[in-house]
Order: C-alpha cells, then structure tokens, then sequence
C-alpha cells in the first residue's frame, strides 16, 4: 500500500506529488544557518531533535532562481542515503493514497522538471508529476557552475 | 555497519525472544571461543572449563525453550562432551578441543541464518557431533547420560551472576541518546527564556536543580554507550589459535587492559582493524619455525595486544616479537608495485619508507597468500582508525618484532573544538590543530600586504595570511568591529602552519561532530557538522581544506623563524590548552592539579586500602597502587580518587569531590618552596591550591616503579651474634622488605645486603649488588664514612629504599 501513498505538495511552483517511501514528516523552520560555498541549492542547515538536516531549495534544482527562506516555512523532511534532508516547499496539500497507475510523461518538460520528474499520476481530475524526493538532493554538475 | 549482525526482526513477543536470544548467543560464542583456546593451552584450568561449560549450557538451556532443535542438538553434544571432560572420564586434547570449536562454529551458522529468516533450517550436523564424541567412543559409550545433567553449585553461581545486568537493544539505547540530547537543548531553551523573563529566584533555583540532574542523566548515558574492551579481544585468541595452526606457527597470544571502557559505536570501527593487524602479525610478522631458531628466538613468538586509557584517548597496542620491517624490501616491494619511481625511493627517509605500507595497493601488490592480503591493506587500516579521529603508529625494531599502535578518541567524534566568527556565523576549528590565538591588533603582530597575499609576522615568525570570509567567499560582517578580529595560528599537519584571521573569538566547547551532507562535505572547506547548546548547528572547519581551496603553501620550510620566539609561542600554547581539574581535597581545601596527569577519577571502597611497606595502597581492580595518604581512611563506604599518571608509574590522590574543570589561570603565585603545593592562583575569585603532580611523583617514585610489588630482598650478612636477625629483621619486615639472614642457604639474589657488622672485608659483596653497612658506633668515623648508624631506624630505611629504588627504577 505504501507505494499509492502520496504527498501532495507546491514545490517551485509547481503541484507535484512526492512518493512517501522516503519522507519522514513534514516541520516548520527557523532561519536556517547559512553554509558558505556550497552548492546553489543547500538552503542552509537546521537542527531538528538533535540532528542536523541540509535544507534544499528545489527552486535551484529546477533552474529557478532561489527564494529566501521565510521563518516558519514548512519543508519536507526525507531521509537520502542515511543523511538527512528537508525540502523547501511552497505549500503542503495533503498527503493521499491514489490508486491511478503512474504514467509515462507525455509532453514536454522544462530541462529542470524533465531531470527529476519520473512519471506523472491522475488525482482529483489534475495530473501531477510524480517525483521521488531524493531526485531534488543532487544537483546536476553543469547546473552547480 | 553498525548493524549488530544478529538484530534482524522485530515484532512479536516470540521475535523478541529469539533476537535476545541471538544476541545472548553471539556474545557467548564470542566468549566461548576464546576460553576454549585458553583452555587448550592449559588443560589443567579447572575454572576455565567450568567457564566453557557453563556457556554452552546457556546456549542449551534457551535453545530449548524456543524449539530450535539443531541448536539444541549441537549444544547438548558439547556440554555432554565437556561434561565428560570435567568428570575425569574424557582427556582435553587437540582433536577435542577442535571438535569442540567445529560446533561453535556450527551454531553461528545457525544463528546467522536465524538471525535472517526468523526459522531454523534443515539440514544434518552428525558430522560435527559426529567429529566431537568419535574420539573418545570407547569411553562414551558406557557413560551415556540421560537428559539433562546433574547441575553443580558453582553453576548456580554464575547464573545469578548474570542476573545483575540486562540486556538493552541498540537503537533503543541510541533513542535514549537522542532524547536526552533533545531534552538538553530544550533545557537551554528553556533556561533562555527564564533569563529574559526576569522570573524570580525561587523558580530560578528550582530550575537550576532540574538542569543539574538532567546534566547527570546525560553523563550517565553516555556511559552506558561505554563497553569494556575485552568485547574486542574476545575473538582474537580462536583467529591466533585457528591461523597458527595453518601455518605451522607456534604463537602465545596475551591480552591486557581488557578493562578499558570505549563507546561501541568506536568498538565497531576497530574491529576489522584490529583483526586485520593481528592477521598481519602472524602471517607476515612472525616466521617460521626454522627461521626463529636461525636467529636465536624462543621457537614460540609471542603477540600481545593491550588497550590503555590516557586522558580522553584509548591506546591500543599490538606487538609481536617477529622480524618487523626491512624498511630496503619495502622500498623494493614498492618499487616493484610501482607505487614510486627509484628516484622517489631515494629521497625517502627512514620513517616515509617504513609508512610505504599504507600506501593503497601496496600489500596486494605483493605475495597474496590464503590469510591476509586479500585485497584489505593496511591503507583500509589507516583509514577506517583516521575516519573516526584516531592514528596509526608504527614502532619497528628490525628483526626483533613490530609494534602497531592504535590511538582513538575514547567516544566517537566528541572533540574539542574552537568556537570562532566570521560573516556573521559561527564555525567551530578543531582545538588540536591550534597552536596560538593572537588579538589581530596586538603588538606582536605585523600584518603585511605583499602583492595582493598578506603575510603575518607573529614574533618574528611569518605565517601566510587566510581570511576567512574569502575563504568562504564572503563578505566580512559590517557590524564586526576590525579591532576584535583575531588571528588563529593553525598548524593542520606536520611541518606546515598559517595564519586564519577571524571576525572574533567565541569560546571553545566540547562538541559532538557529525558528517555532513555529501554535497557540503564536498566543498573540502568543512569536516562535519556538530550542534552545540544553543541549538544552532556550527560547521567544523577543515583546516587542510582550507588551504587547499586558497592555494596556499603553508610549508614551513625556508621561512624565517627565530627558535626562542617559537619556543615561547609553543609554551603559550601550551598554556591555552591546560585546563584544571578543581577538586575540594580531604582536608577540604580548594585545590587543583592540571587535568592533563590525571589518568581518571576513581570511586573506591575503603575496604580497598591498606597499609603495606610503609604507605598506604589500594587495591583497584587487579592492580595495586601507592595512595598519597599518611594514613589509612577510616569508616566505610567509599572515596574518591584521582589516579595521576606519568607515563610509567599511577598515583592515587584521595579527594573529597571534584567541583570543576577550568582553563589554568596565567597568574600563578608560586611557593616559596617545593612541595605537595607548586603555587596559588585565582580562579573565579577564590584562591585555588595548585598541586605540584611533579613533586607528588617524585616521593612515590621509587615504590611505584613495580606494580606488582614484587618486596624487595635483603640479605644480612656478618651477623655473628644474631642482632641483624634478632632486631633488624622485623623492622625491615614491616617496611616491606623480605629478609634472608646469612645463615640461611639460599641461591635468590638479594636486592640489597645488609652487612651488620661493620668489619671491612663483607665477605658477601656481590658486584652488582648494593652493600649498605652498619656501625655499632652513633658518630661517623669521618665525612667519608658511609656506613650508617645502627639504630638510627630513618637513615638505615631511607639507605635501603636508595639502593633498592636505584635498582628497580
């Protein structure tokens, strides 16, 4: 069943529905504390229930510029690879089971979208990419110049 | 890695069971398979089998209670043998003893499977029974017992043993951890809040005593993650055993310091190393028979690996008495693998040869035989121990054996780090690789700008300049005042050292690291990350890395330094880093020692102590040690100790409590003269007694030097009338002396002679012995005379301590 659960979120603007293996609760943030060259896309780090979690902006990862991080935003937080990590999202719907088979993306994508996009879904009559949190964590290398 | 082997599922109550179960039993048959090894060696050692046996019936008694017959089958089967063994019907012999094994080997198959699949498989271990109880059928056969064997008293015993512990799943003693983390920082919080709120006293105080006893929780849980070393050691004697054996080598293998406490999150990451050492020794180190004989060895070589504590840091110590290393067939081996060109080879010295061989692909380059060189060298070594902080030493004496020192951090990642600014955010800078912080503004310091670089001259020494913020690619904080910013002298290997200049100084704190986030690790600019009080993660400099990513050279070579001024940084150093350890002495003075001799604080019986030779010792563990004390404390209950250590010799010095520890003040009043007190200083306004640990050695050195205390002998000579026997032997007695008088016969050579009558000719005067002699007469017979008043009790006893402590020191 865990393979139909769903998190409906907006991720850089755009509705996507996240695949809940690998998410672990969604939290609010402080201001986040700043890691001075890193890559683009590490938002800062923040501490939660002593852990340390990278925060990452998926507007980066898409191509988008990066959005500041506002107090008490809410982000996603995923489990890659044993670290820990919290996406920035714009806005969190809902978390659902859907029972529509993934599909082949049909269409075109920006460059961004189409990189971590794996598939798209039929929910509540809208179709939505369907992306694997972990997608958003490494960056492509031409993109980090 | 992490993963204990064994812990698969979890669930039902019936899951639960069996993974206690097989857990129990890892740990047994870990134990077990080095007790038999020992008993091996000494058949006679009635405990050790009693041990042996008392194992293998656990493993039998849980077995059968959750219906796992082949566990049980294979367990019956050894404790029956053994069982014949203690009852003088079967002889210990090899065959035995290796029967014995092939069914603990059996049953971590078994319970590895279990372990995975929840089920015990099919399938048939009569071979293994088989190959345990044909050896002695003939004897078997008449003596058949029937179900389960009669138990003995001292079986009980161990049992109710066992009942003083209990056994505690991992991740919850690592929940427990972070709980208590949390618990800690929402306490800081908390205390923040109450600040700003101008709460009243009472409330305050009532806080306070929460805080106080959430910072003993914390202490405590972090011991419970501690575990004797001895888990460590446990395989290692079956490997010694199993690959000696193979290879036709006769090898004593000992252990020692099994006592010493390491966090088994660090256990784990020098398991694999230290078998892997311990592999190389006897594959590689030791050789083989003929050759042992060639060079006049005992045919039996001897590897001993020891583990001690000093300071924060455990030692682990693996020596054999093999051929060591050649550091030429190293170069040779290296050239060969081309690892580095001839040329490169010749410019290296003695200690970069002999390092060659944590060169990756350098053992398996070589001869790959069945036993180590499989692929893991000595650079995985490397490594694994520097991942988790630690080092590798290497103490080679050619052809008389090698010795590799393993040196870690007692619990894992906890370092002392320098809080520093800069952008306007903290960052955290290891405190080993510090070497001095100096105002930017103060006077011995010149910073120049040569050519868009900056250069610091620190008392005449230059250092290249880093800034930090550039480093990082940052603006500097418009609101950080320039007079505050400080320069940190870092020194991040050998040889090489540079200036960091940062926004300001913090303080520096005990901090927990943590790896980063790949992509942050691979900036190369950050070690980890760690989260202090406040709750706000800090990042962990990475002192190498940083000048890496300015290109810097940072080599000291060729620069211009003065000896006298780095003398003198390095002793301000020195200073910034001691800390004091304030303690309320017995006599309930306030008093410190520097926290750097004290091995650890000990709380001990005062039925532990007792007066011997003099002075008073205590007896800790196995061990027994002199105690800075005139006299023996009385009551009962318990007292503090703090052992003091020199390198070579432990002293304990009783206290009544430790209050704190605190960086050791610069002002100093010294004592007029030497003593127990080096000088007073002031710490947080109170006056601070600060003991001299030099002095305190100097008068136990001599009595320390033997910690078996092996009591010195005296032997009397020249003692016609029986007045040496007579009055001088208890006395020597008392004083810790064993006393062989003239007449008797012995062939012992005494550590000191004693001749009573002060005739010239001592017709006893060995060569290496000290001869003290005595005279009937109170004055001297002139300046030159040395012999020594016979009843003058203090000045005979201070000439027997010289003698016998110049000879044993």
């Amino acid at each position: 069943m865990m393979e139909k659960l769903y998190l409906i979120a907006r991720i850089a603007d755009t509705r996507v529905a996240l695949r809940s293996r690998a998410i672990n609760s969604v939290v609010t943030v402080g201001t986040p504390v700043e890691v001075p060259a890193a890559p683009p896309h590490v938002a800062g780090l923040f501490a939660l229930r002593s852990r340390v979690f990278t925060l990452i902006d998926p507007h980066v990862v898409i191509g988008l510029p990066a959005v500041p991080v506002a107090p008490g935003q809410r982000v996603i937080v995923v489990e890659v690879a044993e670290h820990g990590y919290a996406l920035l999202a714009d806005e969190i719907e809902d978390v659902c089971f859907i029972e529509a088979a993934e599909t082949r993306i049909a269409g075109k994508l920006l460059p961004g979208w189409a990189r971590v996009a794996d598939a798209m879904i039929e929910h509540d009559g809208a179709s939505l990419l369907v992306v694997d949190p972990s997608n958003f964590i490494t960056l492509p290398a031409l993109k980090a110049a | 890695m992490v993963q204990p082997r064994f812990l698969g599922r979890t669930g039902t109550a019936m899951d639960d069971l069996l993974n206690d179960f097989l857990a129990e039993t890892a740990e047994i048959l870990a134990e077990a398979g080095g007790a038999i090894v020992a008993w091996e060696a000494d058949p006679a050692d009635r405990a050790q089998l009693d041990a042996i046996f008392r194992l293998v019936h656990t493993i039998k008694g849980s077995s059968g209670f959750l219906a796992l017959p082949r566990v049980t089958a294979l367990s019956h089967a050894a404790e029956d043998a053994l069982d014949q063994v203690r009852r003088g019907n079967r002889t210990a012999n090899a065959a035995l003893v290796t029967g014995v094994l092939g069914i603990l080997d059996r049953l971590n198959e078994l319970c590895a499977v279990l372990g995975q699949g929840g089920a015990e498989p099919a399938g048939d271990d009569r071979d293994v029974i088989g190959a345990l109880s044909g050896q002695g059928a003939s004897g078997d056969a008449s003596f058949e017992v029937a179900g389960v064997p009669l138990r003995r008293d001292d079986d009980f015993g161990a049992e109710l043993q066992s009942w003083r512990s209990i056994r505690v799943p991992l991740p919850l003693l690592d929940s427990v951890m972070t709980g208590v983390t949390d618990i800690v920082l929402a306490r800081n919080e908390f205390a923040r809040m109450l600040r700003e709120s101008g709460a009243d006293l009472s409330l305050i105080a009532s806080f306070d005593r929460l805080s106080d006893s959430i910072a003993g929780m914390r202490q405590s849980v972090s011991q419970m993650r501690m575990q004797r070393i001895d888990k460590l050691f446990a395989p290692l004697p079956r490997i010694v055993r199993d690959l000696a054996q193979d290879l036709g080598k006769k090898i004593a293998f000992q252990t020692s310091g099994g006592e010493v406490e390491l966090d088994r999150e660090m256990m784990e990451n020098i398991r694999d190393p230290l078998i892997h050492i311990v592999r190389n020794a006897i594959d590689h180190g030791i050789e083989p028979l003929e050759d042992r004989v060639a060079a006049g060895k005992d045919i039996t070589a001897t590897i001993t690996v020891s583990a001690r504590q000093s300071g924060n840091q455990i030692e682990i110590e693996v020596r054999d008495d093999g051929r060591g290393l050649s550091p030429d067939t190293l170069v040779a081996k290296a050239i060969a693998s081309r690892l580095v060109t001839a040329t490169e080879a010749r410019g290296l010295g003695p200690k970069e040869r002999l390092d060659l061989i944590f060169r990756p692909g350098f053992s398996t380059a070589a001869r790959i035989t069945s036993i180590s060189g499989r692929g893991v060298g000595m650079d995985i070594v490397k490594a694994n121990v520097e991942k988790i902080g630690g080092v590798v030493e290497l103490r080679n004496e050619e052809g008389r054996g090698l010795t590799i020192l393993l040196r870690v951090p007692m619990t894992l990642t906890i370092i002392s780090g320098l809080m520093v600014r800069a952008a306007g955010q903290y960052f955290a800078i290891p405190r080993g690789a510090v070497r001095e912080i100096l105002l930017e503004s103060g006077d011995t310091v010149r910073i120049d700008q040569l050519g868009g670089g900056e250069l610091a001259t620190v008392r005449g020494e230059q250092f290249p300049l880093l800034r930090l913020e550039h480093v990082l690619g940052r603006e500097c904080d418009a609101a950080d005042d320039s007079d505050d910013r400080a320069l940190v002298i870092v020194r991040p290997g050998q040889g090489q050292s540079y200036a960091l200049s940062v926004a300001a100084i913090h303080d520096h704190e005990e901090l927990v690291i943590k790896p980063a986030a790949p992509m942050i690790m691979a900036t190369g600019l950050y070690a980890g990350t760690t989260l202090p009080d406040n709750g706000r993660p800090v990042l962990l400099l990475d002192v190498q890395g940083l000048l890496a990513a300015a290109a810097i050279d940072a080599s000291e070579a060729g620069r211009s330094h003065n000896r006298t001024a780095e003398a003198e940084a390095e002793a301000t150093a020195a200073r910034n880093v001691a800390q004091l350890l304030l303690f309320r002495d017995t006599n309930t003075r306030l008093r410190g020692v520097r926290l750097s001799v004290i091995e650890r604080v000990e709380e001990v019986p005062v039925s532990a102590f007792f007066e011997s030779a003099g002075r008073v010792q205590a007896r800790i563990g196995d061990d027994i040690f002199a105690v800075h004390a005139a006299t023996l404390p009385d009551g009962d209950g318990t007292l503090k100790l703090l052992r003091l250590h020199d390198g070579h010799a432990v002293l304990c010095y009783p206290i009544a409590e430790v209050i704190d520890i605190v960086r050791l003040p610069d002002a100093v009043q010294p004592s007029a003269a030497p003593g127990l007190i080096a000088g007073v200083a002031l710490v947080g306004g109170d006056p601070v007694e600060l003991i001299d640990p030099f002095w305190l050695m100097e008068q136990y050195a001599a009595g320390a030097a033997g910690p078996a205390l092996r009591q010195p002998v005296c032997r009397l000579a020249d003692d016609p009338d029986g007045w040496g026997d007579n009055f001088l032997a208890p006395i020597l007695r008392n004083a810790g002396y064993r006393v062989i008088s003239g007449n008797e016969a012995s062939d012992e050579a005494p550590d000191v002679l004693l001749c009573v009558d002060d005739g010239e000719g001592c017709a006893h005067a060995g060569d290496a012995v000290p001869v003290i002699r005595l005279r009937a007469s109170v004055a001297a017979a002139g300046p030159e005379d040395e012999t020594v008043y016979r009843y003058d009790r203090q000045a005979l006893l201070d000439a027997m301590r010289r003698s016998v402590g110049g000879e044993g020191a």
